[in-house]
């Protein structure tokens, strides 16, 4: 295993050891080379003394030639084990005794040589002179094995390898004592490292190691965790704010959020942000810490307060961080303002969007340099947070405020095309009715004004009858009227709206007060008319209808009495606004969005649902916008906002009565056999000549055979709305004729049929069904030709 | 080695330029040998001689059984820087300077007052007849087995102020108790 990959204690005894390993190889390899040197040299010393004692011993036997005796003294090597072999050689170089004794002497140097001794061979060998008073009597010679130093090597390794042994352990009992110095602290350090990573807890802190580097290291570890510490203590704070602050979705409770948060866990004195406006080059107090405030009454830098842009903001405003330690010489308004009430150090932190700064925050406190870089960081991220969220609480307000208007266009479209599809429904019922009923309320009509014998019972009865169709034909009418779109020109005058509610008033007496008085209950009438108010175009009668039933409504939501208030005012772009406002019941949300369905009704069997759908139908009819405020319990203000008038028109004269009784000849012509029957009869009585055609194209027929018979038709009445040959054509067949000839179009669409232009062409005049017998006389009267003038009246 | 081959060749040629002159036999050239060696393991006092460069007297008493041998063995030799010289003696009453005496066999008649005239004298007698040390000899060169055996009376060697090293002595046969 490498080294790096040990453990921190293996690792540094490893080191120890090796270092100790080293040492010890190197004292015993020099230890080793100097014995070894040392050891030949004693060895050669040695055997020399040995060689040079021997042969002084052996002068006498070489001398004397005494065999015996230098065997004796040779003998005496034996007590050096190491010596193998020993010659002496006499004077003339002859080998003249040997040891051992009977030792082969092929293997002595067969002559002596120089002396001195010398390794070779695996043996120290040499010659020693013989010499006695200076007299060379010979030569010695020895040979010594080299297992002596064998031996002492032997011995020396063994010494080495237990001391070693000895050393090494030694060695590693002590690096084992003497690293915890070092891997204590780093392990100590290693330890809370790990603690930290594992549980996330910066709150650990490592155990202090003395003042050297490990105590400084250990000092830098928890200084570090400190900082960390202190930034998760931030982020967390961060996070906190900004997760607050993007939960509001009004700038006032983000910036009051954020202040708040600051000022929780910042030591500042003063803060509070500020809206820049850059056009004006001024600064507006938006909010102000809520600790800050005290200080901020005495600064003048309340909420609303301005502050004009001086060089001490300058660099804020266009989107610097600034900060300044000590703002006493900086000599700036804005700065000398906050210096005078004690602040000293001041962070500016732009409020930063894509389209540039749109405010500051401003924090200051009262010691000099006094808000911390880590502060200051915070400061300024946390003014990036609560820009976004500003910005974003601004984008969500103009959303909400764009959907809520496509909500109310969508809603009034809708109950516009609601409206316009009940209104075409009853229109149609409209028709059948006014078609069902022509017969009974002309017959009924005639019936009374001609049978003057009829009994006093029967003249009741058929009053009645002719009472209710009436009451049917008005009820029909007011569906209609629901249901017409403008008519232009028809009618339209300008209309005093406060003369109408006047009117109004008087006609409704009965209503609001004698009948209510008679139950003990008052209701109150208030108004509050513009006398200024100008005209509006339109026709009296209808506004007047609308109008009443304002007021009816209005009484039927206070059973229990109130207050009615009638209000004209001048509205925006010259509109005329007329208000009836009642302190009853009011409506809830439901009843309010479908208060203007016809038969829509909350009174029960009292009610028509026919009052407010009226209203409605009048007010499109005149361009006029109806609208509603009303709460349950609130009461309902009704109001109707007419446009401006665009001309005044002459009011028309009346029109004029009807004219001396006349004889024509007419034809009707109809597919309702019913219908015709009734009109020929009718208008026979008046002593017309009447005849009828079943039909368009039978009318056209019976109208040029009558002319080519010479007896043509003074006038044509024709249905509008006839199966194939309808009232248009009958109209267009006779004017091409005789363009002289007027054509009356009965009609029960009413006038609803002519929503989208004037009268038809061809036709002089239009009447609806049922037609009364005034209706049809004045008509007839106003059309008779004159035999002078072949034009029609206007 | 070839200078001591030379040598040694040297001295081959000597000897047998001296045997043709009347070579000794095998045991006096041994014998000469020996005589000149007893000056390398005795020592004198110093009063024997008058000067450092006096040499040593090798002298013969009696007829010369080595002939020119010892001449030949002592030339070029010294001994403590004293060269060597062989004297040869007829009468006892020639001796003056003197410090190893060969009596020859051929005064052993006389044995007794040779030996006794010559006591007191600080000279080396050595003799080779059986009774020499009878008479107060000091060194007596004895054969056993055709070897040559020294014989040594040390209370004489002693009681002529001499001394002889003890390697000497362990070779040879003593006798005479110390003196001391």
């Amino acid at each position: 295993m490498p080294l790096r990959n040990l453990r921190l204690q293996q690792r540094l005894m490893a080191i120890m050891l090796v270092t100790s390993a080293c040492v010890l190889v190197m004292t015993c390899a020099g230890f080793f080379a100097y014995e070894f040197l040392t050891f030949r040299q004693s060895m050669v010393r040695q055997l020399s003394t040995v060689a040079a004692i021997v042969a002084d011993n052996s002068t006498a036997v070489l001398a004397f030639e005494d065999r015996k005796g230098a065997e004796e003294i040779l003998s005496a090597l034996k007590a050096e084990r190491h010596i193998a072999e020993a010659g002496l050689y006499d004077g003339e170089g002859r080998l003249f005794s040997t040891y051992p004794k009977d030792a082969d002497p092929g293997e002595f140097p067969p002559a002596p040589a120089a002396e001195g001794f010398r390794f070779g061979g695996g043996y120290l060998q040499g010659f020693q002179a013989v010499v006695q008073n200076d007299k060379r009597l010979g030569t010695l010679y020895v040979k010594s094995d080299l297992k002596a130093v064998t031996a002492r090597f032997q011995l020396y390794g063994a010494v080495v390898v237990l001391v070693s042994g000895l050393a090494f352990l030694l060695a590693y009992l002590l690096s084992r004592a003497l690293q915890r110095q070092i891997s204590g602290p780093i392990l100590a350090l290693a330890d809370t490292a790990r603690a930290v990573s594992d549980r996330r807890d910066y709150s650990v802190r490592a155990r202090q190691a003395g003042t050297g580097e490990l105590g400084l290291l250990t000092d830098a570890f928890n200084q570090m965790l400190t900082q960390i510490q202190g930034q998760l203590t931030r982020m967390e704070l961060l996070n906190q704010i900004t997760r607050a602050i993007s939960e509001r979705l009004d700038l006032t409770s983000v910036f009051q959020v954020m202040l708040g948060a600051l000022e929780e866990n910042l030591a500042v004195d003063f803060i509070c942000v500020c809206r820049y406006d850059a056009d004006a080059r001024l600064l507006t107090v938006t909010s102000v810490g809520a600790k800050a405030a005290p200080l901020a009454e005495e600064l003048g830098m309340t909420a609303n307060a301005r502050i004009p842009i001086d060089d001490g903001l300058r660099q804020c405003v266009g989107g610097q961080f600034t900060y300044e330690p000590d703002i006493t010489n900086l000599r700036h308004t804005f700065t000398d303002r906050l210096a005078d009430k004690g602040l000293r150090s001041m962070a500016l932190s732009p409020l930063l969007v894509d389209s540039g700064v749109f405010g500051i925050l401003i924090a200051a406190r009262k010691v000099p340099d006094g808000i911390s870089r880590m502060d200051r960081e915070f400061l300024r991220q946390l003014s990036d947070h609560g820009a976004l969220a500003a910005h974003q609480a601004h984008l969500y307000g103009a959303l909400q405020q764009a959907y809520e208007d496509l909500r109310r266009s969508q809603q009034a479209v809708m109950e516009q095309e609601r409206l316009r599809a009940l209104g075409q429904m009853a229109s149609g019922i409209a028709h059948d009715i006014n078609n069902a009923i022509s017969p009974a309320a002309l017959y009924t009509e005639s019936i009374l004004e001609r049978e003057t014998n009829l009994s006093t019972q029967s003249r009741e009865h058929l009053q009645t009858i002719a009472h209710a169709i009436e009451d049917v034909a008005a009820t029909v009418a007011r569906m209609r009227e629901f249901s017409r779109q403008r008519e232009p020109n028809a009618n339209s005058v300008p209309v005093q709206v406060n003369k109408s509610i006047q009117q109004v008033i008087d006609l409704t007496r009965s209503r609001w007060h004698d009948t209510p008085q008679q139950r003990g209950i008052v209701i109150k009438i208030k108004t509050e008319l513009d006398p200024g108010l100008p005209p509006v175009m339109g026709v009296e009668g209808e506004i007047r209808e609308a109008l009443t039933n304002l007021f009816l409504n209005a009484f039927d939501s206070m059973p229990e009495g109130g207050t009615l208030t009638l209000r004209t005012r001048k509205g925006k772009d010259k509109d005329v606004i007329a208000e009836v406002s009642d302190t009853g019941a009011g409506m809830d949300e439901e009843t309010r969005r479908r208060c203007l369905e016809p038969f829509y009704t909350t009174k029960g069997e009292r009610g028509t649902g026919l009052g407010l759908a009226m209203v409605y139908g009048v007010a499109e009819r005149h361009g006029a916008e109806l609208q509603i405020d009303s709460a349950p319990g609130k009461g309902t203000t009704m109001r109707i906002v007419f446009p401006e008038a665009e001309e005044a028109i002459a009011e028309r004269q009346a029109p004029e009565a009807p004219a001396a009784p006349l004889r024509l000849r007419i034809l009707v012509v109809d597919d309702d056999p019913l219908v015709a029957k009734v009109l020929r009869e009718t208008m026979k009585m008046d002593g017309h000549e009447v005849a009828t055609a079943n039909g368009g194209q039978a009318g056209i027929d019976t109208y040029l055979t009558a002319r080519k018979s010479g007896a043509p038709f003074d006038l044509v009445m024709t249905d509008l709305g006839m199966p194939y040959v309808d009232g248009r054509k009958v109209a267009a067949a006779v004017k091409a004729a005789s363009s002289a000839t007027p054509v009356i179009l009965l009609t029960g669409w009413g006038q609803s049929l002519l929503e989208d232009g004037d009268m038809p062409p061809h036709v002089d005049k239009l009447l609806s069904k049922p037609p009364k017998m005034a209706d049809l006389r004045e008509a007839l009267a106003s059309l008779a030709p004159k035999k002078t003038a072949g034009g029609i009246p206007a | 080695m070839p200078v001591l081959r030379s040598l040694f060749l040297m001295l081959l040629a000597s000897v047998s330029a001296a045997v043709a002159q009347g070579a000794p036999d095998r045991e006096h050239r041994v014998k000469a040998v020996f005589l000149f060696n007893f000056a390398q393991f005795v020592d004198w006092p110093d009063s024997v001689f008058a000067d450092p460069d006096e040499p040593l007297v090798v002298g013969i008493l009696g007829d010369d059984p080595f002939k020119a041998y010892l001449d030949e063995v002592v030339r070029g030799e010294k001994v403590n820087n004293r060269p060597i010289v062989v004297k040869r003696f007829r009468k006892v009453e020639e001796i003056k300077d003197c410090e190893v005496l060969f009596v020859s066999p051929s005064e052993s008649p006389r044995l007794e007052g040779i030996l006794s005239s010559l006591k007191q004298k600080h000279i080396l007698t050595v003799g080779e007849s059986e009774d020499f040390q009878r008479y107060g000899g000091m060194v007596n060169f004895a054969t056993e087995g055709g070897k040559i055996r020294l014989k040594i009376n040390l209370e004489q060697v002693q009681e002529a102020g001499l001394s002889v090293s003890s390697k000497l002595l362990r070779l040879a046969d003593v006798s005479g108790a110390r003196r001391e």
